[in-house]
């Protein structure tokens, strides 16, 4: 430590009696948080400039006249720093008594109740009972546009509201007006929100319920929400996220901090559309025969026949549709499936595009990309090729008529004719949801959702990145690299994979562009693949 | 090794009477015909005095213009023990938050009263009542209506006058 210190980049300071060693400009409050330290704050946010106005961070600072606000105050050397003294205590409740003259305590009927800073901190450290005896200003709620609502009763004046539109999003739309306790957030024009592609974060940096999503409203408690790391499946920038999930169905997707990748925030087209993981109406079982003599079957049942049915049509011309929506490990695995079986002609997946691509003007990385599916570089790493026009029709014409082996998998194929694959020697569908092309398939496999598995996508920084399952899957659906790979073990010998990591160890075992990759090495944050050696 | 028997031998016949056994059980027969304390209650013409902590069936409080006092704050759910309690939060008409769907499994219900305790708003209470036949299972899951209409008195979860039990 002490030869550290002497380093010109970093400094040593002392709090609470712990001595720690931070890079120079690093604020106070930071340098707590590297301790396990947490010091109440309200206005600063890691992602916004801090303008020190919430007052509730005052630390002592040895030496300094006054108490001293934690987030923007620099950690200098030799500085001996109490959170928890006696008069930055007392301050705090102070402060907290403040922020209830005018607070409703709607606790029972907010929806932030159970994760409010103002909540857990006054539980904390506030006075047992207020003082004020005045009655209170009453605001009532305010519909800001878009998936946002304003209950002014509740809100703290922290205005990262305000800094976020103005720093971040780059487009200030919302301002404080009045001053005092009639202090209020508002809009400047009667569109407020609306159209705004990043204003949903507004929701999510606000320390009380204050700014509450529409979507969310009265929906679920937050201590009633699984939260599980997950990839967004709306576009291929791939921002990290937390399913919020209640009863088995996706309630809220959560922003989860990525600085390489997605910052704090998530946009607002991601955020929305969630619906579709909850739909029900799913493939439970596999089913083995054609339409009309479909009979379903277990899955010891459904993959001995075909397995049979694999090994007689030994070197037959394989057609594969994969989905962008698919894992690496099932995309991998399936195309390892293939070549296993036959001579691989086609393999393609057909995506939904947009016109345009959509940045995030303050924080450049993140871009709503213009591919609205999680893994479309990683189905290219994988041997598929994009067919189809931009909204995921047509392009499969080759495949509709093919007369050797046909595997569909998570495509639902909802434009194509009924007559799809009816030429086929043997045609697999692998799917969540049944469809009128499926209906010459002679197996129909059921699989699940990447909320219901787990996986690796890449996003389109070319960035590995994992998720985890979040969901029970809906009857006997399995994901489809379990059920490819327990084939293709089968038929080539080697023991199946377990977990979705060893399906991805095999594909690392092969893909160069994986080469070196496992589940572990990915982590939570994910990885960017070494550039192979020449 | 050999078994030993011992020989019991019956007592005479002037000791084995049973006699003596009948007029000790009779007399305590009519000690008690002759005696005055009555523990029988007349049910169902006579009605218990039910104690005022005890803990019963649930009723929902309703405000003066029939909405549920309930807002689905979700805490009686949360600290239900016995996991009984479903509620689907919502808004109304008029923008206050109201539980769209509230039920009570009865017959999970382990009748602690820490629904009751925990509510913030006072809406939903045990009650004092025990008259709960049915002629099916399912009517045990009480709806929101069904606990609006309850009309019996709630518990009382301690003593107004001591509430620390002191
Ligand atoms: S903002 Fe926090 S403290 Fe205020 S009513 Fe909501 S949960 Fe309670
Ligand atoms: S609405 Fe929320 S984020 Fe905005 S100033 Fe108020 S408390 Fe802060
Ligand atoms: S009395 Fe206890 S067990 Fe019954 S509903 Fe209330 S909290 Fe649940
Ligand atoms: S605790 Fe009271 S207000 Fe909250 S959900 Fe239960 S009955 Fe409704």
């Amino acid at each position: 430590m002490a030869d550290s210190s002497r380093r010109a980049d970093t400094v040593t300071l002392t709090i609470d009696g712990h001595e720690v060693n931070v890079p120079k400009g690093t604020s106070l409050l930071h340098a707590a948080e590297t301790l396990g330290i947490e010091v109440p704050h309200y206005c600063y946010h890691p992602g916004l400039s801090a303008p020190a106005q919430c007052r509730i961070c005052l630390v002592e600072v040895e030496g300094a006249p006054k108490l001293q606000p934690s987030c923007v105050t620099m950690a200098q050397d030799g500085q001996v720093v109490h959170t928890e003294s006696p008069s930055a205590k007392r301050m705090r409740q102070g402060v907290l008594e403040f922020y209830l003259v005018n607070h409703p305590l709607d606790c029972p009927i907010c929806d932030m109740s159970g994760e409010c800073k103002l909540q857990d901190y006054v539980f904390d450290e506030g006075r047992e009972q207020g003082r004020a005896r005045e009655p209170k200003r009453v605001f009532g709620r305010d519909d800001f546009g878009g998936d946002v609502l304003y209950y002014g009763d509740r809100c703290v004046m922290c205005t990262r509201c305000v800094r976020f539109m103005d720093e971040v999003a780059h487009d200030a739309r919302l301002t404080v007006v009045e001053r005092g306790d009639r202090a209020v957030i508002d809009t400047f024009f009667e569109s407020g929100l609306d159209d705004a592609s990043f204003a949903g974060n507004v929701v999510d940096i606000c320390p009380v319920g204050a700014l509450v999503s529409k979507d969310f409203l009265h929906k679920a408690r937050a201590w009633d929400l699984d939260h599980t790391p997950s990839i967004c499946p709306n576009c291929s920038q791939g921002c990290n996220i937390d399913l919020h999930a209640r009863d088995n169905l996706v309630q809220r997707l959560k922003p989860r901090e990525n600085q390489e990748v997605n910052g704090h925030w998530m946009c607002d087209y991601g955020r929305a559309n969630y619906e579709w993981i909850n739909r029900a109406g799913r493939i439970e079982s596999p089913g083995v025969g054609r339409s009309g003599k479909r009979r379903a079957a277990d899955w010891q049942t459904a993959l001995g026949a075909l397995l049979d049915r694999l090994r007689e049509s030994e070197g037959a011309g394989v057609r594969i549709v994969g989905s962008p929506l698919a894992s690496n490990e099932a995309l991998g695995t399936l195309h390892r499936l293939g070549r296993a079986v036959g001579t691989v002609t086609e393999s393609v997946f057909r995506c939904r595009r947009t016109e345009d691509e959509d940045p995030l003007p303050g924080f450049p990385l993140l871009v709503r990309r213009r591919d609205l599916a999680p893994n479309v570089d990683g189905a290219g790493i994988l041997g598929f090729e994009r067919a189809g026009s931009d909204d995921a029709t047509g392009g499969l014409g080759a495949a509709a008529s093919h007369d050797g082996i046909l595997v569909v998998l998570g495509d639902q194929l909802g434009d194509q004719p009924e007559d799809f694959g009816a030429d086929a020697s043997l045609y697999v569908y692998l799917g969540t949801f049944d469809s009128p092309a499926a209906r010459n398939a002679d197996f129909v496999l059921p699989v699940t959702t990447f909320a219901e598995e787990d996986g690796t996508f890449v996003n389109a920084q070319g960035r590995v990145q994992r998720f985890e399952q979040g969901l029970q899957a809906p009857g006997s659906a399995r994901p489809a690299w379990l059920v490819l790979g327990a084939l293709l073990a089968a038929l080539e010998g080697g023991n199946p994979p377990g977990s979705a990591a060893d399906a991805f160890a095999a594909l690392a075992a092969e893909y160069a562009a994986f080469a070196g990759l496992s589940h572990d090495a990915i982590g939570t944050a994910g990885a960017v693949p070494e550039p192979a050696h020449a | 090794m050999a078994i030993s028997v011992k020989v019991m031998r019956r007592p005479e016949a002037g000791r084995t009477s049973y006699m003596r056994a009948t007029l000790k059980g009779m007399s305590l027969t009519f000690k008690h015909l002759l005696r005055v304390k009555k523990v029988t209650l007349e049910y169902p013409e006579d009605q218990p005095d039910l104690h005022p902590r005890w803990r019963g069936t649930h009723r929902m409080e309703v405000h003066a213009d029939g909405r549920p006092k309930c807002v689905a704050c979700g805490l009686c759910p949360t600290v239900c023990p016995a996991n009984c309690i479903r509620l689907v939060g919502g808004e109304d008409d008029q923008g206050n938050r109201y539980p769209i769907v509230y039920e009570i499994d009865e017959f999970r219900c382990i009748f602690c009263g820490m629904c009751q305790e925990v509510c913030p708003v006072e809406a939903i209470h045990v009650g004092q009542h025990f008259e709960n036949a049915e002629y099916s299972r399912n009517r045990f899951v009480y709806d929101l209506d069904r606990l609006m209409e309850q009309d019996h008195p709630t518990t009382l979860l301690w003593d107004p006058s001591d509430p620390r039990s002191e």
